[in-house]
Formats: C-alpha cells, sequence, structure tokens
C-alpha cells in the first residue's frame, strides 16, 4: 500500500469512527463492559510488571548513584522515570499487546466472516458497533489502569529501598514527593488517554482492512500491536516534552 | 458474446419491479467482475441467479444492497439508487431488506436465538421476553424450534443456513438475498433449505433472489432466472423460457458441462 492512498483510507476510517460515534446513541452499557473487560483482563500481568519496573528501578538507581554518593536520590529518579515516563508507555505497551491485538484480530475474524457486511445489511453501523464501545472502554479505563501502575510502581521500589537497598525511607518518599506534584498525574492521565486512543483506532483499523484467511488475521493482528507500540512511543517522547519539558 | 433473446426487456416485465439495475459495471483492478448488467427483479418473485464461481453473482448481490459501488451504472430501490446512496439512504433501504450470507455470517459469540433476535434488538422498541419469543417464532418457521439456546459453534452447516434466514427475515422484510444457500450442504438438507424458500415466499409473499451454481435449487425454486458468464448477463427470463433458452452458455450450463 502507497504513503498517501494508506494515509487516505486511514483519514476515512478516522473521520467514518467520528462520525458514527457523534451521529449514534452512545452505547454506554457495551463502553462499560469493555472497560471492565479490558481492566480485567490488564489488571493481573500490568501489576506484575509494574512491581518488577519499580524494583528494578530503585536497584539501577542506587546503582548509579552510589558511585557519586547521592543515594538520597534514588526517589527522584523513581519519581521522574517510573511515574512520568514508564508507567504510561509501560500500560500502553500491555494493553496494545492484549487489548490491541484482541480488538485487531476478532474484528478481522468477523470481517472474513462476513460478519462486519452482515452488520451493515442488518442497517446496524459497523463502526458505531464494534469500534465505539471498545474506543469509550479504553479511554475510560487506561488513565485508571495508568495510576494503579504508578502506585505499584512506587510502591514496589520504596519498599526494595528500604528493604534490599537499606535506604532511608523518609528521604525516599521526601525526594519522590519533592519532584512529582498532582499536575504530573493529570498529565500521565492525558498520556493515557492519547495512547488509549491510538492503541484502539490502529487496532480496529487493522482489524477493519483486513486481507482474506488465517494468515490476513495474523498479519492484521501483528500490524496492529507493532503500529500501536511504535505510535505510542513516538507520543510518549513528544508529550512529554509537550507537558513536562 | 450477443446476449439470448430471452435477456432482460423492462418493456416485457409486466409486474411491479422490486429492485431495477441498469448497465452495472465493477473491475477490482484489471479484472472486470460487472460489465454492463442490467435488470429487474419482480416483487414477490423468485429470481436465480446463475453462474459459475467467480463469474461475478456475489458482487452482484453486494452492489444491490451497497455493500459495494460500482464503478458505473445504477441499482434503484424505491426510488433510490444505492449506487450513489448517501448512509442515511442505504439505513433506510437496508431495513426493507434481510440477507443469508454464503458461510451464514452468525456472531459466534451468541446462541442461536440471540443470533435471531440481534436486529430486532437495534430496530424494534420489543423487549427482551418479547424479542426471546419473536426469535422462538421465526425458528419454528424455519422448523428448528430446540435451537433457541444452543449456541451458535455447535449449529452445523445445515443449522447454521437455517439460524442464518431465521435472522434474515426476523424484521419481515421485503426482500431476502441468498448467497449460495446451498453452498456445502449435503443433497437432502439442500432440498430442505429450498423447501423453506419456497413455503416462506408462500406464507410471506417475500421477493427472493438467490445467487447460486445450483441448477437444480434454481429450477426448484425460481419464477426468473438469470445467467451471469464473465460478468455479462447473458440470459434472463422466466423459468420456462430460460429452460428453452437456445443460448450456448445456457445450454451448456443446463447440461452440467461447465
Amino acid at each position: 500500500m502507497s504513503l498517501l492512498p494508506g494515509l487516505a483510507r486511514f483519514g476515512r476510517f478516522l473521520g467514518q469512527i467520528v462520525w458514527s460515534t457523534v451521529s449514534n446513541p452512545l452505547p454506554v452499557g457495551r463502553a462499560l463492559e469493555e472497560a471492565h473487560r479490558i481492566g480485567v483482563n490488564s489488571l493481573p500481568i500490568l501489576l506484575v510488571v509494574s512491581v518488577f519496573v519499580g524494583t528494578n528501578l530503585s536497584v539501577q538507581g542506587a546503582s548509579a548513584f552510589s558511585t557519586i554518593h547521592a543515594e538520597r536520590y534514588v526517589g527522584m529518579f523513581v519519581a521522574l522515570a517510573g511515574v512520568r515516563e514508564m508507567a504510561p508507555i509501560m500500560v500502553a505497551s500491555m494493553v496494545a499487546a492484549k487489548a490491541g491485538t484482541e480488538m485487531a484480530s476478532q474484528i478481522a475474524v468477523m470481517r472474513i466472516q462476513e460478519q462486519i457486511d452482515a452488520l451493515e445489511v442488518m442497517a446496524i453501523d459497523p463502526y458505531w458497533f464494534l469500534i465505539t464501545p471498545r474506543l469509550l472502554g479504553i479511554l475510560l479505563v487506561l488513565p485508571a489502569l495508568t495510576m494503579i501502575s504508578i502506585f505499584t510502581l512506587v510502591v514496589s521500589a520504596y519498599g526494595v529501598a528500604i528493604t534490599q537497598l537499606g535506604l532511608d525511607g523518609h528521604t525516599f518518599l521526601e525526594q519522590a514527593t519533592a519532584t512529582t506534584h498532582a499536575m504530573d498525574l493529570v498529565y500521565c492521565a492525558v498520556k493515557a488517554f492519547v495512547f488509549g486512543l491510538v492503541i484502539c483506532v490502529l487496532s480496529c483499523y487493522h482489524g477493519f482492512t483486513s486481507g482474506a484467511g488465517a494468515s490476513g488475521v495474523g498479519r492484521a493482528t501483528n500490524a496492529a500491536v507493532v503500529m500501536a507500540a511504535v505510535s505510542c512511543a513516538i507520543l510518549n517522547y513528544l508529550l512529554s516534552e509537550l507537558l513536562f519539558g | 458474446m450477443s446476449p439470448d433473446r430471452t435477456s432482460v426487456s423492462r418493456t416485457l416485465v409486466p409486474d411491479p419491479v422490486a429492485i431495477r439495475i441498469e448497465e452495472l459495471r465493477k473491475s477490482f483492478g484489471d479484472l472486470v467482475v460487472l460489465d454492463g448488467v442490467s435488470l429487474d427483479i419482480l416483487q414477490g418473485k423468485t429470481t436465480a441467479i446463475l453462474g459459475p464461481s467467480g463469474c461475478g453473482k456475489s458482487v452482484l448481490l453486494k452492489h444491490i444492497v451497497g455493500l459495494l459501488r460500482p464503478d458505473s451504472g445504477h441499482v434503484w430501490i424505491d426510488g433510490i439508487d444505492m449506487a450513489i446512496a448517501t448512509p442515511e439512504e442505504k439505513l433506510q433501504v437496508r431495513k426493507r431488506f434481510g440477507m443469508l450470507f454464503q458461510h451464514g455470517a452468525l456472531f459466534e459469540d451468541l446462541t442461536a436465538g440471540e443470533n435471531i433476535a440481534f436486529p430486532l434488538r437495534y430496530h424494534t422498541r420489543l423487549t427482551a421476553a418479547q424479542r426471546r419469543a419473536r426469535a422462538q417464532e421465526v425458528l419454528e418457521l424455519v422448523e428448528m424450534p430446540e435451537l433457541h439456546d444452543r449456541p451458535t459453534s455447535a449449529l452445523s452447516g445445515g443449522q447454521r443456513k437455517r439460524v442464518a434466514l431465521a435472522r434474515a427475515i426476523v424484521l419481515e422484510p421485503q426482500v431476502v438475498l441468498f448467497d449460495e444457500p446451498n453452498s456445502g450442504l449435503d443433497p437432502m438438507t439442500s432440498t430442505t433449505i429450498d423447501d423453506l424458500i419456497l413455503r416462506m415466499k408462500e406464507r410471506l409473499g417475500i421477493t427472493f433472489v438467490v445467487i447460486t451454481h445450483d441448477i437444480v435449487q434454481a429450477v426448484r425454486i425460481s419464477d426468473w432466472v438469470g445467467m451471469l458468464w464473465q460478468g455479462r448477463l447473458v440470459a434472463y427470463a422466466p423459468l420456462p423460457v430460460f429452460l428453452h433458452s437456445e443460448h450456448p452458455i445456457v445450454r451448456r450450463f443446463l447440461s452440467r458441462t461447465l
């Protein structure tokens, strides 16, 4: 697919999502179901990863700062790197890997089994039926998951800092709270919101435009997760510059 | 290839027209799939479009419901040209249509009854209990009353077709389109599906359009038959006339030499 026609196609897809969402009733019940499903599916693995990212940040921070006898700044390092950067992108990657691939593969299978055509023939807008609830669901749940991840990451980093590394807990918390503020959490929620939008739109787009057969579904799913992860990584940098720069 | 003398001629058609197709052309890249197809589909009649695999039958059907946009030509339904219809106009037309897809296109995570009740949920104000009752009523019409609570994944090929047929007629459409209703079915199940179509036509007075490569089915259920060959409608006539067509492609198809 050459670039310009591909972009035009994606643009039409985006326009159709916006039109379908605003011109139909909001599927509140189905959006909450999606939010619940995405949250429940992603939470266990997210907690595990958050715990160990937090512990590693503490260990690596202590290792780096010990060379200049500045271990007291581990709390600041965890807050800056963990809260502002690691948690949002980590949650986005997890959700892209779990929920994004699920969205892409489900919609791709529906495409090749003519279920999307069937929706259209039944006079049910497939964009509204398939994408709007998923979009609302992920937009609701991703900021919440990010906050949970931040909390878990900081607690685990704190735990390792005082139990394994022998650092002073009070100093850790003092440094952490001195460098992060309530607005940082709001900015993290903004990042999560943007990442949710990107993951859902890209996953659904690749599902909708899937090729035929099992290989088509496989390619669509793969493209969805790769595009979502890369886009989130790039956006993470841009948003950090914009919000924290 | 010159069209047969039984080819469509609107002046010969006395009955009200449900769908008028004019000079429909569609290509995918260099591949010409429909090459100037014109025909009138009559209200209350069963029209079969015959043709070998890959001749453009399913593509024609998708143009009728506006799933595909033609390169040129028109598909007129109740004064709306589906070729250039707005999404709202397409919705308006589709609410009066039902379609049985080749493989059923049932939603796998729903039961048979939920699949049938699905359009009711979005196009009627029926309560859940009323939707269930209506789904059961339609299941009885397709002679599968026991399937209501069965998961779609547990249905056989013939059962899937019947459930899909039940879903297609649950809103009491004026037109029902069938894409290869007998594909993948054994001869006995195929005959049962044909009988169902005949009975529903009698009871409900629906216009049926059946895309098939099965000449036996076309003969059993159709009032009018068309023959698509390499993207062109080479013959279109009432069944008795079609069966006596002298067109070489029709003769070859009827004698199963294609």
